[in-house]
């Protein structure tokens, strides 16, 4: 009898502590849900609309399109150009994030695996980079470009980008490869292997999850940066992407539809690109934010 | 490593081109803004020398501690507005809930995107016209509510505001996320052994073991903040009459709009040495370690 009467208050009990953990978990994800809303809708909306004609744009903003109107993105591709913006970010994210990742990581491999006078002194001294703010260098950079002859064209950027995004990289590999085992050239060096061969086919090979990290960390800042390309860029047909549309925006700020379809093709290739590599570019964010 | 003299030549070849780069175009010009400072110059004509001038002029010029205001009120509304709810959304997503990842992809998203991608598509929200938030009003009966959001002074700031916090939220909340990830699990079964209850255990425990994780992304909230310039040039350009002008933007204007390269240079300076204060203050009042 007593027996009966525990194992039904225990039901009891087990029931008013699963509708307790209902009712929680339901409020949580109610709240994760309006956040992701907050989020995600701004960008859906832009989406969304950019396939609507100006006329259903007016009366229908919230709802999908009656007719999806391919006409704006046309439109949008030769306004604004976006054909020669999207080679001009491509062709500078990859050669500044090669070269900045390349020369990044042999400063790395001497700063990480070899004990020298000025060791920590360099790697201070890179380090500092972090704190520069890239604002107070605007005047100087557009000085020194023009004096060097690097004002508008196609590499122009390439130079600053490198040389701002060289901190974060040597930052994150050096703590990489620190944590080697010390002895891990040695038996290569008996071997007969020089220095840089040990860089090239050990050193690398085994840094390959950090080089992940900030090959992606360079290809985002590359991608996405405006300033120095505001400054140092005057020539349309050497724009990048952020330039050519803040300029496009701003000379078409009646035509929605066309705007946004700009907006939209825009987006794709970084989207894409995090979605794919979302795992990877979390971990190097948090890596690079964490320390930097 | 063992040492040799052909090591020495190779750590050479090894590092001087980064650091050449590097010397070039990030020392160099920041050195040379210091320079530029304390010197009368359009950029084209001779400089002449004026020592502090700049400076004297610069602190006496209403509009340059208007920016300043302008900044403070980015750092403040990025700090109060990042960081806690970025805490509170990673505490959620911290527990054994299904989906989590996709509420994690979510939010980190407009982490990735341009920030001039972002100043357009929240210029075209809150477009007094045809935008999405004037719209949203008036479709839930609220046409008294309706603003001319990024053209009226008293508004303007706001929504530049909503926006820097809307951009960042997604970058702290993953720093968040890594750190709650790092916190030991036997220590918050024994605090629930205890019977201690979740409120108890988060304010108390896992909270403070994720402290010095809270105080580096302050930090980073704070230099972030006053760097601030690529979406207020985008969505307002400092307007209107100078209400949303920043720092940057106001160096960025006096420089190549107005052509003033020595004073423009003074308020690089001071940026420099603002953020670097203000960096230092923070971490001494929070304890945490710089860099």
């Amino acid at each position: 009898m007593e027996a009966i009467v525990k194992s039904e208050k225990d039901t009891r009990k087990k029931k008013s502590t699963n509708k307790k953990k209902w009712t929680k978990n339901t409020i949580i994800y109610l709240i994760l849900g309006i956040f992701s809303l907050v989020n995600v809708y701004p960008i859906v909306w832009m989406v969304i609309n950019s396939f609507k004609s100006e006329s259903e744009f007016i009366v229908n903003q919230f709802g999908f399109p009656k007719v999806f109107v391919l006409e704006n993105f046309i439109n949008a591709w030769e306004i604004a150009n976006l054909g020669v913006l999207f080679k001009n970010s491509i062709f500078i994210c990859v050669i500044a994030t090669g070269i900045t990742v390349f020369l990044g990581a042999l400063a790395s491999y001497f700063l990480s695996r070899f004990t020298f006078k000025m060791n920590k002194l360099i790697y201070t001294f890179f380090i500092f980079g972090l704190l520069i703010p890239i604002h107070a260098t605007l005047v100087p950079m557009f000085i020194l470009m023009r004096n060097l002859g690097l004002l508008d064209t196609p590499v122009t950027l390439i130079f600053p980008y490198i040389a701002f995004h060289l901190p974060i990289t040597i930052f994150i590999l050096t703590s990489f490869m620190k944590a080697f085992p010390k002895d891990i050239e040695e038996s290569a060096i008996m071997d007969g292997c020089g220095i840089f061969r040990v860089f090239w086919s050990i050193i690398l090979p085994m840094s390959r999850p950090a080089l992940a990290t900030v090959v992606i960390l360079n290809f985002i800042y590359n991608w996405n940066e405006f300033s120095f390309a505001l400054v140092l860029i005057n020539d349309p047909g050497l724009q990048t992407l952020p330039l050519g549309l803040a300029n496009f925006a701003g000379q078409f700020t009646t035509n929605y539809g066309a705007q946004m379809a700009g907006l939209t093709m825009s987006l794709i290739p970084i989207v894409v690109f995090y979605l794919l590599l979302e795992k990877e570019i979390v971990q190097g964010m948090t890596a690079g934010a964490v320390k930097g | 490593m063992h040492l040799t003299k052909k090591s020495k030549v190779a750590i050479i070849i090894g590092i001087l081109p980064a650091l050449f780069l590097y010397i070039l175009f990030a020392i160099v010009p920041i050195i040379q803004s210091f320079y530029y400072s304390l010197m009368e110059w359009n950029g084209i004509s001779d400089m002449t020398f004026i020592g502090f001038d700049n400076f004297k002029k610069l602190f006496q010029e209403p509009l340059f501690w208007s920016s300043v205001k302008n900044n403070i009120y980015v750092v403040i509304a990025s700090v109060l507005g990042q960081i806690p709810i970025a805490l509170f959304i990673a505490l959620l997503l911290n527990r054994k809930l299904k989906g989590v990842r996709i509420f994690r992809t979510i939010g980190f998203l407009p982490v990735v995107l341009s920030t001039v991608v972002i100043s357009l598509t929240w210029s075209l929200i809150y477009n007094s016209k045809n935008g999405m938030l004037n719209e949203l009003l008036r479709t839930v009966g609220l046409d008294g509510l309706t603003q001319n959001w990024l053209g009226d002074t008293k508004w303007t700031m706001v929504a530049v505001l909503i926006t820097i916090i809307w951009q960042f939220i997604g970058l702290y909340l993953i720093i968040f996320l890594a750190a709650l990830q790092n916190v030991p699990e036997e220590v918050l079964e024994a605090a629930k052994m205890d019977g201690a209850s979740e409120w108890v255990t988060t304010f108390k425990i896992t909270i403070p073991m994720i402290w010095s994780t809270i105080i580096v992304a302050v930090i980073l909230c704070i230099s972030g903040s006053l760097k601030t310039f690529d979406l207020i040039y985008v969505m307002t350009n400092g307007g209107p009459a100078h209400s949303t002008e920043v720092m940057a933007l106001y160096m960025f204007n006096e420089t190549f709009s107005k052509l003033n390269y020595g004073y423009g240079s003074a308020v690089s300076v001071f940026i420099f040495f603002f953020s670097l204060i203000l960096i230092f203050i923070t971490t001494k009042l929070l304890k945490g370690k710089m860099i």
